[in-house]
């Protein structure tokens, strides 16, 4: 072969951008995270301590599997899931008197999927016979749920002798216990949904409802699904908070919904649906915890993070809106 | 017969509407009291302020409207003209966002309606109120007395759990036991003092109590205040968290997690007002006198109160005999007119 031959058969050179594809979200978002720790240590070498990994950890802990739920939400066009709070304080509340039942961890658990479930199906419910937009109807359900409890409840908080306390303060392999389900969900979720039918039509209805209804998927059924898994999900994170985060009141989850929302969109799941992958969510949601603790080893309030992340908030979006309009994933 | 039918119809139609008619003006010899309650639902009492003020004004054979703030400023300027086109007599109102007492001050003063106001002062509004910095202060020196015999007043931190929207009742809480401890323990290094923002809810102050643990990871003596007790039990759910909580100590104020059998064991002690019984001080000294025609003056100095409540430190162990709340509501409203929860169940008084 001649070298002009050669040169005939090689393959196009690839642009980097090209090359990156599909890897450019997580890769900065990497970046970005071990530069906020390296910058951290650089300046407080005790940051690298347990101590830091536990308050991250546990911190993720809530935030990664209520971003599971809002993931789904995202990723299936359903755009975001407003009521959140009030589904897990109402499940978090079933968790508190199932525990001061004295029954065991596995029913408290079982009770507060069914109820996150059930609150799920009440969304779709509404989404489906109303043919409403779902931000407005989980605002809307947020809203009630959260003015019903109040009249059911000041103050909730699990038995200081239960399984449920205990867990919530115990330890496996140096993180908390309740890391763990948070990243056995993250990744068996990232695999079912590129690699089951369900989790491909789910997509797929996200993408482009009228190609989805034209292949015979039934977006009924799949908005259905897709709000009790959610649904399920923030139960699931309930029983979570409940454990670690002492007495609660109605009120007590809606900071959280910030942080999950700038997770989601951060990992690249677009809130337009169709695409996004939630294995991406343990760098995102690893990241946003980790900016509150880094603020208070650099001397500032942990309050301070709210600005911080309502900024990361914006570009995310402003990213999100930028590969929509072109296409990319 | 004809025209007595019509005669009769009339005389029958007649009984209920002056039997209504007779009602309306009993009704509007009657007092009336309007009570709005801060509607924040980080705490039980709140809602009992209600009920307490409630029953109160039933026992005394008053008329009672009940608004809730909902612990937003607009929302209590809308109670305000409620209460004056629902015409009470006088207004009781807990209101924890004071950006608003002034246009409340100004609606239901053209309407001359009396207002008590509990724990933020206003210079239109009769104050009833627990001195909230004597209330720190004891707070604070009953800790200090702890750390004095458990670490010869050398602990490592001081912690304070915040709840700056409170204003200047949390300096005087906060501060208050930051002085208290300085009382029994001078000599503790400023550097040790350390605070962080809990909005006195324990849940809401768990993930900036564990960060602020974090980044303090040699403290083991650790003493912990609040402006309450829920913001106080954030940090110590936290340090259980990270496995520090062996030598933690905390002393709340408002005594809302320390009685029951769910109190946390590092909980030694927190300052109860009994918040929930504040309308016995209000009515007592100056609701009934108003509704009895007396000349009330008017008394919104917080360094003169209209009513003074007690705040009573007790520890731990000394918690174990005062009941819960809902107990100690039924037992108050069964007391003697003007009895006080703090004669009814302090410790030490």
């Amino acid at each position: 072969m001649t070298l002009d031959r050669a040169i005939d058969a090689m393959p196009a050179a690839t642009p980097l951008r090209l090359r990156l594809e599909g890897w450019g979200t997580p890769i900065t978002l990497l970046v970005v995270w071990l530069l906020l720790i390296a910058a951290t240590g650089l300046y407080r070498p005790d940051f690298f301590a347990h101590q830091t990994v536990l308050a991250i950890a546990f911190t993720m802990s809530i935030t990664g599997v209520l971003a599971i739920g809002q993931g789904i939400i995202g990723i299936s066009g359903g755009f975001i899931d407003l009521s959140q709070p009030a589904c897990l304080i109402l499940s978090g509340l079933v968790a508190v008197r199932l525990s001061e039942a004295g029954l065991p961890l596995a029913v408290v658990f079982a009770g507060a999927i069914i109820v996150g479930m059930a609150w799920g199906a009440l969304n779709a419910a509404i989404v489906v016979a109303a043919k409403l937009n779902p931000v407005i109807v989980t605002l809307a359900t947020n809203f009630i749920g959260l003015a019903a409890l109040y009249l059911v409840f000041q103050l909730a908080q699990v038995p200081n002798d239960s399984e449920i306390y205990h867990m919530g303060r115990a330890r496996f392999l140096g993180l908390p216990v309740i890391w763990w389900p948070m990243l056995v969900l993250i990744v068996i979720v990232g695999y079912l949904v590129h690699y089951t039918r369900f989790g491909r039509r789910m997509t797929a209805v996200g993408g482009n409802r009228f190609a989805a209804k034209a292949r015979g998927i039934s977006l009924k059924t799949t908005r259905f699904a897709t709000f009790m898994a959610a649904g399920g999900f923030v139960g699931f994170a309930a029983v979570l908070f409940a454990s670690a985060a002492g007495p609660f009141n109605p009120s007590s989850a809606i900071t959280l919904q910030l942080s999950v929302i700038a997770a989601v969109i951060l990992a690249g799941i677009s809130l337009a649906g169709g695409r996004g992958s939630f294995w991406m969510l343990l760098l995102s949601v690893g990241f946003l915890s980790t900016i509150p603790t880094s603020l208070v080893f650099f001397g500032l309030s942990s309050d301070n993070q709210s600005i911080f992340q309502g900024t990361l908030l914006m570009i995310a979006v402003a990213i999100d809106g930028y590969r929509a309009r072109r296409g990319s994933p | 017969m004809r025209k007595l039918m019509p005669t009769i119809a009339v005389m029958a139609l007649s009984v209920p509407a002056l039997l209504g008619l007779s009602g309306i003006a009993q009704a509007q010899d009657k007092f009336k009291l309007g009570m709005a309650v801060g509607g924040n639902t980080c705490c039980e009492w709140m809602k009992a302020q209600g009920d307490v003020a409630r029953a109160l004004a039933e026992k005394a054979g008053w008329d009672y409207v009940e608004l809730s703030n909902n612990n937003d400023p607009a929302t209590a300027v809308k109670n305000a003209q409620i209460f004056v086109q629902e015409g009470v007599d006088a207004v009781i109102q807990f209101n924890g966002q004071p950006s608003a007492n002034a246009a409340i001050s100004a609606v239901l003063g053209a309407a001359k309606i009396p207002v008590v106001t509990y724990d933020i002062a206003d210079p239109g509004m009769y104050f009833v109120s627990i001195d909230n910095l004597a209330a720190g202060i004891a707070g604070g020196e009953q800790l200090g007395l702890i750390m004095k015999e458990k670490w010869d007043c050398n602990p490592d931190l001081v912690i304070s759990s915040e709840g700056a929207g409170a204003g200047i009742v949390n300096e005087w809480r906060t501060g208050g036991m930051r002085t208290g401890v300085n009382n029994i323990c001078p000599g503790i290094p400023d550097e040790k003092y350390i605070s962080f923002e809990g909005s006195g809810d324990a849940a809401v102050a768990l993930p900036a109590a564990r960060d602020l643990l974090a980044a303090n990871p040699n403290a083991v003596k650790m003493a912990v205040v609040g402006i309450n007790d829920g913001g106080m039990l954030g940090l110590i759910n936290a340090a259980e968290q990270l496995g520090r909580a062996d030598e933690v100590i905390g002393w709340g104020q408002d005594g809302a997690f320390i009685t029951g059998d769910n109190v946390n064991p590092h909980l030694a002690g927190s300052v109860f007002y009994f918040l929930e019984g504040y309308a016995v001080y209000a009515i007592r000294d100056v609701i009934g006198p108003i509704a009895e025609g007396k000349d009330v003056p008017l008394k919104a100095d917080p360094g003169d109160p209209a009513s003074k409540v007690q705040p009573c430190p007790v520890s731990a162990e000394q918690a174990k005999a005062v009941p819960d709340m809902p107990e100690r509501v039924v037992a108050l409203l069964a007391a003697p007119a003007g009895t006080t929860e703090y004669d009814l169940f302090c410790p030490n008084k």
